[in-house]
């Protein structure tokens, strides 16, 4: 990785771009999985929307300059474990209640609780567990390969 | 139906927690072996369901047929998911009770063992893919455990290979999907009857050419041999014993179960080159020095005996295919973890596991040699019959000339240095001798008592006959 500021490093303008593009994406990765269901979007649409401009501040910033910029960053094999955790629970949970697995509460025909556009329902927690696993996934690749860990003396 | 559900269920939640805790503590490489361990109790109740009443099926979400995503336990599928989780279960234990060298092994076992689960345990073509991915993705990593030059380069040449033979698989697919308009493989099975001879053809070849990649069949053989020969002895026992059974599985369900008419019509070709497998695979398998080598080129040679107990098919043939890749994934964990232990006892257990490729008496082996060589005399084929007993006699030379070099000159070390550096040293381990023993024990139970193993294989083959008839009428 170059080290930012060099000459040969990318420009300001790309890294402005890759600081501004953050907030953006996270709005767009939301809208994304709260209009889905109906219309176009999903978990892992918005997920890649978010790991994109977050592997965009890895070129900018170096995996390491990306990371002291948004230090949430380190957590990301966490989330990426808490979404994989989250989504199992969401599609497995009607094992309890003895019924096929992926169905969804509240059911079809049922009354949804709404927050703004957003419907509470086990489908929406599915999807966000799918969006924090790929989040952290891609995260994780990206630091893997601009920095691998030495975890391994050879 | 809660069985079906808890056989994903319990691999899959274990190995996600397992994952992501240190796996060299002994205690996580313990909770991993007795997550598999669960797996296959949870499997045992589904087989014993299963076979008392039929196939269990049901649509996930409940939705109407045809919409949700169907999982479905037959006797074939079930076989494949018993066995595979055995065989990762012995290679964790294995792994376990030495020490375990990288803290993602034993959360990756498990993971893999719910991959695998899944694509036996499925009814959908598509979701077959997704699970399929999941185990190779885990089998990616599994490769590059010991972190040595050698694995690296077998991670590299396993995923980049089968990278392509998942995007021939995938591609297949999407052609299914493009002729029968349905996913689900009882449909597929059903409309590929209306669908013009050509296009069926190309999406069965499809199917096809990505089963062998996984089955290391002999014209899509080439990464197999430096790939279980340089990884470690506890992957490539998982790797032959389990993640090939992708391959097996597929061209049965696939093959005999789906794509019915295309095998009786390219039953030939499949005959011609299982036995070119196996001849291929014996003769190299015999040039070569080091054991996990010849094991490698062994395992080509084994797989030919499947396709053609495929290629031959009807009942005998698809039972015979059956029993005879149990037996095979069987074997080859056994030898494949013999090489990484020395002693008499091993030494002992090592001529099992020949004696049960060659198919000589006491060991399992006979009674799939036995199965094969019934298919091939059903055939009417003197020339198969005799290809068959040269692949044993191959077999039976090469294994015996591991054993000459390996038990009996264990002194001589300039004959057995090469294989070691590229391995780590042999272990004298008391409990993975004790794992090895008693995996040998039941190859030659199995082999004393072959009624269950024949009646499993008899039953894997009328649920797959079952599903073809259902297709015709």
């Amino acid at each position: 990785m170059t080290a930012p500021g060099s000459s040969r490093g990318p420009t300001v303008i790309v890294r402005v771009v890759a600081r501004l593009l953050l907030g953006p994406s996270v709005v767009v990765a939301v809208a994304l999985i709260v209009k889905g269901y109906t219309k176009v979007g999903d978990g892992f649409a918005a997920g890649m929307v978010v790991g994109l401009a977050v592997a965009l501040n890895a070129v900018a910033l170096g995996a390491r300059g990306a990371e002291e910029a948004l230090p949430v960053l380190r957590h990301a094999p966490r989330v990426a474990a808490a979404g994989a955790a989250l989504a199992l629970v969401s599609g497995f949970f009607p094992l309890a209640l003895d019924e096929p697995v992926f169905s969804h509460r509240p059911g079809p025909d049922e009354k949804v609780v709404s927050v703004g556009t957003a419907e509470l329902m086990t489908a929406v927690s599915f999807d966000v567990g799918i969006f924090l696993l790929v989040v952290g996934v891609v995260t994780v690749l990206v630091h893997q390969l601009a920095e691998p860990d030495q975890e391994h003396p050879t | 139906m809660t069985a079906l559900t808890l056989a994903l269920l319990v691999p899959w939640a274990a190995g996600l927690a397992l994952v992501v805790l240190d796996g060299r503590r002994r205690a996580v490489a313990w909770t991993s072996v007795a997550a598999l361990a669960a797996t296959l109790a949870v499997l045992a109740v589904l087989a014993a369901d299963v076979l008392r009443g039929g196939a269990v099926e049901y649509v996930t979400g409940g939705w109407p047929a045809g919409v949700g995503i169907v999982l479905r336990a037959d006797a074939l599928g079930v076989t494949f998911a018993l066995l595979s989780a055995s065989v990762v279960l012995v290679a964790a234990a294995g792994e376990a009770v030495v020490a375990v060298r990288e803290r993602t092994f034993p959360g990756l076992l498990v993971l893999l063992a719910a991959g695998l689960n899944g694509l036996f345990l499925t009814g959908d073509v598509f979701n077959f893919y997704v699970f399929f991915e999941m185990a190779m993705i885990a089998a990616y990593v599994l490769t590059a455990y010991g972190a040595q030059r050698a694995q690296l380069r077998a991670a590299v040449i396993f995923a980049s290979v089968n990278l392509l033979g998942s995007f021939v698989f995938l591609l297949a697919v999407a052609g299914t999907y493009r002729v029968t308009g349905t996913l689900a493989m009882s449909d597929v099975a059903v409309r590929i009857a209306e669908v013009p001879a050509s296009a069926a053809v190309a999406v069965a070849v499809g199917f096809f050419v990505a089963f062998s990649v996984k089955l290391g069949l002999f014209p899509f053989h080439y990464w197999l041999p430096t790939v279980y020969a340089d990884t470690r002895p506890a992957v490539a026992a998982v790797l032959s014993g389990a993640v090939a059974n992708i391959g097996a599985y597929g061209l049965l369900r696939f093959g005999a179960g789906i794509f019915t008419d295309q095998l009786r019509f390219s039953a030939t070709v499949l005959i011609v080159l299982g036995a070119a497998s196996i001849v291929y695979g014996g003769v190299l398998a015999v040039a070569r020095r080091r054991p996990a080598e010849m094991l490698a080129y062994s395992a080509i040679g084994q797989v030919g005996y499947v396709l053609v107990a495929v290629g031959v098919g009807g009942p005998v043939g698809l039972a015979a295919a059956v029993l005879y890749s149990v037996v095979n994934a069987l074997n080859k964990t056994l030898l494949f973890l013999t090489t990484a232990v020395r002693g008499p006892l091993v030494a002992g257990t090592f001529v099992v596991g020949a004696l049960s490729v060659a198919g000589v008496p006491p060991a399992v082996g006979f009674v799939g040699k036995l199965a094969v060589f019934r298919t091939a005399v059903d055939a009417r084929s003197p020339t198969l019959v005799a290809l068959l007993v040269l692949g044993s006699a191959l077999s039976l030379l090469y294994l015996f000339l591991i054993y000459q070099r390996e038990f009996w000159a264990e002194d001589d070390d300039e004959v057995s240095a090469a294989g070691d550096d590229a391995r780590g040293e042999h272990t004298r381990s008391m409990s993975l001798r004790a794992i090895i023993v008693a995996l040998a024990l039941v190859l030659l139970v199995g082999g004393i008592w072959p009624e269950p193993l024949a009646a499993l294989s008899a039953a894997a083959a009328d649920s797959l006959a079952a599903e073809a008839n259902g297709a015709a009428r």
